[in-house]
């Protein structure tokens, strides 16, 4: 239905705008639009006979207003005179070996297009005789760009191709859903490149959303099924490829957080650190002002009374004492830390941390009297109970030592 | 007679048929196929945008490269050799340029595009995927609506890539949508993967839409929602003009708003050229500045006197 009335409309809408000279077009836009408007309706309803009426009567309102190129024709053209006038164009097409039809979107092009709306109406033999003169004539005169926007022409070209995608005709025939909203008012800047892919995924994940209702609604499957397998469009090598290029991100981005972390834990450490040794430097800045103090005092009271000797050992007992009240913290045995453990303990009297030192490893009467390591069975038996040691020859005198090393 | 009875009871079986499944027993059958081609001299990009494109259409008919920059009506011939009834064509232009052609083919309307910003299925920033020949979704702008020219684009893109209901080698699953937007005088084109995941907490919504269409809608898993993973192909397309005919035929419409990248190109150059000119320029004014306060070019000064020491002992 929509074929037989579309040619018919075509050739009508033209002449309704090509018969205006290029400069009125666009004055004569609003009656475009009502055309148009009209060309709407009739779509809806799509009975060609009524509403082509009212349209064709425009076209010959116009048609008498302006001097009319083409012999009027009759309403009742039929569906082999449109048909017949493709055959032509066709024909027209084949013969011409001109490339000028096909050129890319020149200054000349409009002015080819006109030529081309008017030669659908002459007639199609005079096309290949009026055509050099009349496009250097009008190339000349359009030097300034204008553009074309054929409106009727568009729609008539629309609705000879138009596939029924009304709420009628069930969803899964078309499968295309047009937006509520234009997508262009969610983006405010075109080159924030983030906004904008988010607002194109918006579109389509609303019509996802509702090409899935819809689709449910008619008892098409959508859904994949799990176990359904089959040729996908991207290869499993570029998939594999692109997994491992998430990987690589995903750890990639885990160690630089990780290494940021150490850097700030270095940091702070470093902190840390610094803060110990001004401690550190100060505590010893106190004890140092303490002992000059107390050598102060000791110059002035006690210098007199005691003798040297004596005045030593009060002047390190006063130290000792002065630096267990400053340097509580300081003291590693029963600080914070609390006793250390008893082999600590023995240790740090053996050989170090309290205590006197000297003659410490040699005996005394005590020690020299004590018995308790001694076995006489192991002395007998020549180390019965301990380890076993091979026979060991007696070591020889050093002139038969060096004898015998010389014989060797 | 058996014939004849036949016949009837075909014609019968196909109304009731037709009156059982309603709308789409009168519904003519959706037959669409696509001449797929580029033009020599494509780059690999090029050629990696059409073979996607193809993989993407089932009903599509990948052709050799198609050898002749003028006589663009013998893509007419072509596809009739082929029965197909759309043609794209990739044309590509001093071996950087990218125009697509979509036609109709026995008669019309051809659109010529310019597309920019390719990103082919190859690429890894793209993490979705779909099966061959599912059928797309495809989802247009409200602003395709708005425009004839718009509505003419769209309804070629509906044709095209949009894959026929019951196509050869389709396949009976939706999963991925097609996206066609309208953004700063351009067709921005995305493909994406739909994934149905768990939904979370964006429940009140998806309530709010099936009380609206009913509550039919609930057949199904609906304790699923849809995400959209990127599987490209992406870019950008800027109409150029659409044809009455097919590769031919009177220019119905005409984007005053583009302009053509070589235009680009010369301006940038030109730009470029400028910046050398002007100081050129102003290197030559300097020095005539110099000149008329006779200055020279050893920076001493030459009085018209004639009592410089070198003019007299000269």
């Amino acid at each position: 239905m929509a074929k037989k009335t579309a040619p018919r409309i075509a050739s009508k809408d033209k002449k309704a705008t090509d018969t205006k000279p290029k400069k009125q077009q666009k004055a004569a836009e609003p009656a475009v639009e009502k055309l148009f408007e009209e060309n709407e309706d009739e779509w809806e309803d799509e009975s060609d006979g009524e509403a082509t009426k009212p349209t064709s009567k425009k076209a010959k309102g116009k048609k008498s207003k302006k001097a009319a190129i083409a012999p009027v024709e009759d309403e009742s053209s039929d569906e082999s005179e449109g048909g017949h006038g493709f055959d032509l164009d066709l024909a027209r097409l084949d013969e011409s070996d001109s490339d000028s039809e096909m050129e890319d979107a020149d200054g000349n092009e409009d002015s080819e297009s006109e030529d081309d709306d008017e030669e659908e109406e002459i007639d199609v033999d005079d096309l290949s005789i009026g055509n050099s003169s009349d496009e250097e004539e009008i190339a000349a005169t359009t030097r300034v760009r204008e553009t074309i926007n054929n409106k009727d022409a568009l729609l008539a070209a629309l609705k000879r191709i138009q596939l029924d995608t009304s709420s009628s005709v069930p969803f899964a025939y078309h499968q295309s859903v047009i937006s509520v909203t234009p997508t262009a008012d969610a983006i405010t800047s075109i080159d924030d490149d983030l906004a904008r892919e988010l607002a194109f995924m918006n579109q389509s994940l609303e019509a996802a959303r509702r090409a899935r209702t819809l689709l449910r609604k008619e008892g098409v499957p959508f859904t994949r099924p799990t176990d359904y397998f089959a040729e996908t469009v991207r290869s499993d090598e570029t998939m594999d490829k692109v997994k491992a290029k998430l990987i690589e991100e995903a750890s990639s981005k885990k160690a630089s957080a990780e290494a940021r972390k150490l850097r700030d834990l270095k940091k702070f450490g470093k902190q840390v650190q610094v803060a110990k040794q001004q401690e550190r430097a100060k505590q010893k800045r106190e004890t140092l002002e303490k002992i000059s103090e107390l050598k102060k005092k000791r110059k002035e009271g006690a210098s007199s009374a005691l003798g040297a000797t004596e005045a030593d050992d009060i002047f390190d007992v006063a130290v000792d004492n002065e630096l267990k009240s400053a340097g509580k913290k300081r003291s590693f045995s029963a600080g914070e830390h609390g006793n250390p453990n008893a082999k600590r303990q023995k240790k740090d009297t053996k050989y170090g941390f309290g205590g006197k030192k000297k003659h410490l490893k040699s005996n005394d009467a005590t020690s020299s009297a004590d018995i308790g390591g001694f076995s006489a069975k192991r002395m007998k038996s020549g180390g019965g109970a301990g380890p076993k040691k091979p026979f060991k020859a007696p070591r020889l005198g050093k002139a038969r030592r060096k004898a015998g090393a010389g014989k060797r | 007679m058996a014939s004849v009875y036949k016949t009837l009871s075909k014609s019968k079986g196909d109304q009731s048929d037709g009156e059982k499944e309603g709308a789409n027993g009168g519904l003519k059958r959706n037959k669409q196929r696509v001449l797929i081609l580029s033009s020599r001299g494509v780059t690999y990009r090029h050629r990696h945008l059409l073979n996607d494109l193809a993989a993407m259409l089932p009903h599509g008919r990948k052709d050799v490269k198609f050898d002749s920059k003028s006589k663009m009506y013998q893509l007419n011939e072509l596809a009739e050799l082929y029965n197909c009834n759309n043609v794209m064509f990739f044309e590509a232009r001093k071996g950087k340029d990218l125009y697509m052609w979509f036609s109709k083919v026995p008669n019309g309307p051809t659109v010529k595009m310019h597309a920019q910003n390719l990103h082919t299925m190859e690429e890894l920033h793209f993490t979705g995927n779909c099966l061959k020949g599912t059928r797309p979704v495809l989802s247009f702008d409200a602003a395709f609506e708005q425009e004839p020219h718009l509505k003419v684009i769209k309804e070629l893109f509906l044709h095209m890539f949009g894959v026929p209901q019951g196509a050869r080698k389709s396949k009976p699953f939706i999963d991925h949508v097609m996206g066609f937007s309208v953004a700063d005088g351009k067709i921005w084109v995305r493909n994406y993967e739909v994934r149905e995941v768990e939904k979370v907490k964006g429940e009140d919504k998806e309530e709010a839409e099936s009380t609206n269409k009913g509550k039919k809608s609930k057949l199904g898993d609906k304790d699923t929602d849809v995400s959209l993973v990127e599987i490209g192909p992406r870019f950008v397309l800027t109409p150029i003009v659409i044809q009455e005919g097919s590769f031919g035929g009177p220019i119905i419409y005409e984007n005053k708003r583009f302009v053509s990248p070589n235009q680009v190109r010369s301006d940038l150059r030109k730009a470029k050229a400028g910046r050398h000119n002007v100081r050129a320029e102003q290197k030559r004014e300097g020095l005539g500045k110099r000149a008329s306060l006779g200055l020279l070019k050893n920076g001493e000064k030459k009085d018209g006197t004639g009592l410089d020491t070198r003019e007299l002992f000269a």
